[in-house]
């Protein structure tokens, strides 16, 4: 799945008009230390997982069966600058879809997080505590948030998918 | 026209104001300030505005003042960032904010400003342009310059304004605190860690040399400085003959819904549970009750969610057997990390079984040095 995920993120990244080359370097750099799962990954979860999917506050899921897992995007990080901690929920909380979930902090802003979708969270990114920058390095590959299931999966429907999520940043400028 | 808005906002009986006047509604500003001087109301005031105004075409600055208290941003350790035992000494409350940054001392010389905007228009350095020109406004001489992380210093080296924001679903606040007049020796004898040995992720505040402006300029008076900042204010964001208008967030009527905002942001659970994870490596100074005999143990305890999750005592063994030092750290596991809950724990092991008085004495000032952490 990580490999699916570091695909999604580079193809994220071309398409967005101010694309950070540092960021496709460590990408691209990723992608060859994870080419020796190649075929493991893809036959193990090409059915199953899905494209990214973006709310318009920014936060983006990705499904995986029927867990999804939640982060921001490279838009909302780059608009937090250094992210210095991460507040997030415990396992087993239960969200509503657009229900708070925590926040990232950054220069001493508190910027609130929202749950995509409905769900319980049955992960969460303990990698995190100790190196909340990995939100800024790497937001939709190792900075994932949290996973959790999905309740609804009509909801899905009314996020958006990479294109229309480019043209909502465009829209923003 | 601000009266008239006032007006709205009490017959609205605590719903959203959105509702008012088409004129007020676009492009303009509104100055409130609160008649509370308690810093959970006040805290829950701005709250109430960020959940239930409609700031996409209004812009807010709110100003308020607190009573002596200590309050640490959204996701810091209280334990770390202020002397605990002293505040409880002193009377002085310990409050969280909503919003990130690190801890400021508050009491009736400091005034805090909170600019409530969309997200989209939320633009602090702007906010610290409106503190620094009014500032420069009533002293033309003054040296004030905002900071790249957003403080404001007084030429170029002291401190007299800190600032921490919240970014919610569609609106935002930033709010900042300005030194006037405060008791800098309770401010700094306050921050000062609990206890030693705290680790944490949590983030931590960069201490910095203050100043009031008081002292600085004596000829300035806290009312002057209010007034220069709404004028501003009002002047930055673009109303004309506004005025200041005074709320009382106590009134439910007009807050709907407010009490409960107050009771969670009051609460324990709020202000020390919503700690991260820490963990406290420490030496105790053990005495015996004459104090001619000393010893040290070593105590490590793990806090999650402000409750005590693992505790590990080490006492030397000819001071203290260790049967009884283990079953008071498996006793305070789960307890609060506080005094009101712990002390009685403590107490209750003591009087749990009949000892001889030389453990007695020392097994009691074990006790009250793991209290003294909290």
């Amino acid at each position: 799945m990580a490999m699916r995920v570091a695909l999604r993120c580079v193809s994220a990244n071309f398409s967005h008009k101010q694309a950070r080359f540092s960021q496709l370097a460590q990408i691209s750099a990723s992608l060859q230390l994870r080419r020796r799962d190649f075929t493991r990954t893809l036959s193990t979860t090409s059915r199953l997982s899905t494209a990214l999917k973006f709310t318009d506050k920014h936060e983006w899921v990705q499904v995986d069966g029927k867990v999804g897992t939640v982060g921001i995007s490279n838009f909302a990080q780059e608009a937090l600058g250094d992210v210095v901690y991460c507040g997030l929920p415990e396992i087993g909380q239960k969200l509503e879809h657009m229900e708070e979930f925590g926040a990232l902090e950054s220069v001493k802003a508190a910027s609130e997080l929202y749950s995509p979708l409905t769900g319980e969270v049955t992960d969460v990114n303990t990698d995190l505590a100790d190196n909340p920058s990995l939100v800024n390095k790497a937001c939709y590959t190792e900075g994932w948030l949290i996973k959790m299931t999905i309740e609804n999966p009509a909801e899905l429907d009314g996020l958006m998918d990479d294109a229309a999520y480019e043209k909502f940043i465009k829209s923003l400028e | 026209m601000v009266l008239r808005s006032l007006r709205v906002l009490r017959a609205q009986a605590g719903a959203s104001l959105s509702g008012l006047p088409a004129a007020l509604a676009t492009g303009s500003g509104l100055v409130l300030r609160s008649l509370s001087t308690d810093v959970f109301q006040n805290l829950a005031l701005e709250d109430w505005i960020h959940d239930n105004v409609d700031l996409q075409s209004r812009n807010i600055l709110l100003l308020w003042r607190n009573s002596s208290a200590v309050v640490v941003g959204r996701h810091q350790n209280p334990w770390q960032e202020c002397d605990l035992r002293l505040m409880r000494r002193s009377g002085v409350p310990v409050a969280r904010r909503r919003s990130g940054g690190g801890t400021v001392f508050h009491d009736p010389g400091n005034l805090n400003l909170t600019f409530f905007t969309s997200r989209k228009n939320y633009d602090r350095s702007r906010n610290l342009r409106v503190v620094t020109g009014a500032l420069k406004a009533l002293r033309p001489g003054i040296n004030v310059q905002a900071t790249d992380r957003f403080d404001i210093l007084l030429d170029g080296h002291y401190k007299i304004s800190g600032t921490a924001a919240k970014l919610g679903r569609t609106a935002a606040y930033h709010h900042c605190t300005l030194l006037c007049s405060a008791n800098r020796r309770l401010l700094s004898s306050l921050l000062r860690p609990t206890c030693p040995g705290i680790h944490s992720n949590a983030t931590a505040s960069l201490p910095s040399p203050v100043q009031n402006l008081l002292d600085h300029d004596p000829s300035l008076t806290p009312d002057s400085i209010l007034h220069q900042l709404a004028e501003q204010y009002l002047t930055e964001f673009g109303v004309r003959g506004g005025r200041v208008v005074p709320v009382q967030p106590a009134d439910e009527q007009t807050f709907g819904g407010i009490d409960r905002s107050v009771a969670a942001l009051r609460s324990w659970d709020w202000t020390h549970g919503r700690t991260p994870k820490f963990s406290v490596d420490t030496t105790l100074e053990l005495t015996d009750r004459a104090g001619s005999e000393i010893s040290t143990a070593t105590v490590h305890l793990e806090v999650k969610g402000g409750r005590v999750e693992r505790c590990e005592l080490a006492v030397p063994p000819d001071w203290l057997p260790g049967g009884p030092c283990m079953e008071l750290a498996s006793l305070l596991v789960g307890a609060r990390f506080c005094p009101s809950e712990t002390a009685p724990i403590a107490a209750a092991f003591l009087r749990s079984k009949p000892r001889n008085a030389g453990e007695e004495t020392r097994l009691g000032n074990l006790c009250e040095n793991i209290v003294a952490l909290m």
